[in-house]
């Protein structure tokens, strides 16, 4: 347990030092929130108003997806410089250095999160603490998820330059496949069918089911697919951990 | 510490990644508070041999014990006991010099109280507490490298690992910081370190010499310069090729080398006089001085020990003419 709170220090206290970090991870998820959303509002069905309030929950995954991966890629630029190295000789367990990584990844990304939460009212978005809580809850899951499909990503990488290729080779398209921007019961059907292999996809409608009240999946589908996806990635960058230098 | 066992053991341990053998049956024993240096040009297999010792690697083969535990089924007890400075920097940039060993307290499994206290003594001891609230990366070199060694020195460690761990300092810096070396090595602890250094490597008990893969001579500083014996003539002339032939083919055992040429002889001083005489290039300079670690490295392998290649090769012919 010591071993797993000494990686979310470290972590943590890099964070407080990196404020641009904070305030340019808040820039993508506005521009979606207020420009896409205003303009693809003004010609939507669902109507201006209706349809920012219904890629809201998308854009915090959109928000918790790059800034949780972001957060894991530190991991590259950590073996990258050697600080790494200083961490895998400690005697703290790989279990716990892949949990805590994981763990810390996902409070980096809820920081900037939350902070979206406060446009909830100006939105015209109001909800009871019962179902605040319920959006706060999918939202964790969410950032635990996407933490540890970084972490898992970026420990067996050496070089940050693969960030780009991640970022748009696999982060975008995940993004976009997710209904993060529509709904998917209204989309075609290979889409459809693509969204049930994206993580993202459940974690966005875990957020919407608690903010909008619909889902495309079942509640009990995306608990479990999403707990699946946590596991199944944070083992395997207890692997890599446990590897070394051998990774 | 319990003295009864070796602080570091190895036996025929190999490493091999895909192609390359980089450990080709390394046996070592390093006493318990002894100073040790393994020497050797890069591409060697100091940094293997140093990666599967700090259990960042797993050998191929073989096995190797550090303060008594198996690097491969009791990582978490060699990690309990061992500090490491690597070549690399192994701070956060953007931390200050107390938050860097505070969170090292942490991962070592100090309480937050235990590892503040720890912080203070470590930065009292090394001299670190005027600049406990800066940045990492605001610090000089020299700087920086007495953190990472306060950084290695958190868990009070029975055995500190060095791996170039003054490559690029300045000659001050270099001294400070083996200062504080040696104070570690006088409370009865061990060190084992690589180096490029030539006169850092003498300050060790003993020093092993490694080439491709294998421990190549181990002793004594004063042992490993007896092997090689008498002295060493080193000369530079206006070809140094022609001259090299000249001397093989009358009976020595020139080696080129980015000094000029090496020549090992039993009795320098009286062999150089009627070398000067007889020489058919003109000789710009010529000394006789002890072997060094890098004439016994030359003489062994070959090879220098700044960067591992091999001497330029030896002329097959003869050039004509005399001096």
């Amino acid at each position: 347990m010591k071993g797993l709170f000494a990686v979310i220090m470290l972590d943590l206290k890099r964070l407080q030092t990196d404020r641009v970090r904070l305030i340019s991870s808040l820039i993508q998820p506005l521009l979606y929130l207020f420009v896409l959303g205003s303009g693809l509002g003004a010609s939507s069905v669902l109507g201006k108003g209706r349809y920012i309030q219904y890629i809201f929950p998308g854009v915090l995954g959109l928000s918790l997806l790059f800034s949780a991966v972001f957060a894991a890629m530190l991991i590259v630029f950590d073996r990258q410089i050697g600080f790494l190295k200083a961490v895998l000789v400690a005697p703290v367990p790989r279990t716990a250095i892949a949990i805590g990584k994981v763990l810390s990844g996902a409070i980096q990304a809820l920081v900037p999160a939350v902070v979206l939460l406060i446009f909830l009212p100006l939105l015209g978005m109001h909800m009871g603490w019962l179902r605040f809580l319920g959006l706060l809850g999918a939202m964790v899951i969410a950032a635990i998820t996407f933490s540890a499909l970084g972490v898992a990503t970026a420990a067996r990488f050496k070089s940050t330059t693969v960030f780009p290729i991640i970022s748009n080779a696999v982060l975008l398209p995940m993004f976009f496949l997710s209904g993060a921007l529509y709904p998917l019961a209204d989309a075609p059907h290979w889409l459809k069918i693509l969204a049930h292999f994206d993580p993202v996809a459940y974690a966005v409608d875990l957020m919407r089911g608690a903010v909008l009240d619909t889902t495309f999946f079942p509640v009990w589908l995306s608990l479990a697919v999403l707990t699946g996806f946590i596991t199944t990635l944070t083992w395997l960058a207890t692997r890599v951990f446990a590897s070394g230098e051998d990774a | 510490m319990n003295m009864q066992y070796a602080a570091i053991e190895t036996r025929d341990l190999s490493k091999r990644y895909e192609k390359v053998e980089a450990l080709r049956g390394i046996d070592l024993t390093v006493n318990a508070g002894e100073m040790f240096a393994l020497l050797g040009p890069n591409g060697a297999g100091k940094t293997t041999l140093f990666s599967i010792l700090a259990t960042l690697r797993k050998p191929s083969g073989g096995e190797a014990r550090v303060m008594g535990f198996d690097v491969m089924r009791e990582r978490a007890a060699v990690r309990q006991r061992m500090g490491i400075v690597f070549q690399e920097p192994a701070l956060e940039q953007k931390l200050s010099v107390r938050d860097n060993l505070l969170l090292m307290g942490l991962f070592y499994g100090l309480s937050m109280k235990a590892a503040r206290v720890r912080t203070g003594e470590i930065m009292e001891t090394l001299g670190l507490t005027d600049i406990a609230a800066r940045q990492a990366q605001k610090l000089s070199g020299g700087q920086k490298r007495r953190l990472e060694l306060a950084r290695s020195m958190v868990p009070n460690p029975d055995i500190l690992f060095l791996d170039e761990a003054t490559l690029g300092l300045d000659v001050d810096a270099r001294r400070s910081f083996w200062a504080q070396v040696r104070q570690f090595v006088r409370s009865g602890r061990t060190v084992f370190f690589t180096t490029h250094y030539m006169e850092e490597a003498e300050v060790a008990d003993r020093i092993a010499l490694i080439n491709e893969g294998r421990i190549i001579a181990l002793g004594t500083p004063r042992e490993l310069k007896d092997r090689i014996g008498g002295g060493v003539i080193l000369l530079a002339t206006e070809d140094d090729v022609r001259a090299c032939a000249w001397l093989m083919q009358h009976g020595h055992k020139p080696e080129a080398s980015e000094r000029g040429i090496v020549l090992v002889s039993t009795e320098p001083a009286a062999v150089l006089p009627a070398l000067l005489t007889t020489l058919p290039v003109k000789t710009l300079r010529a000394e006789v001085h002890e072997p060094s670690l890098e004439d016994v490295f030359l003489t062994l392998t070959g090879k220098g020990l700044d960067n591992g290649e091999a001497v330029p090769p030896k002329p097959a012919l003869i050039m004509g003419g005399a001096r």
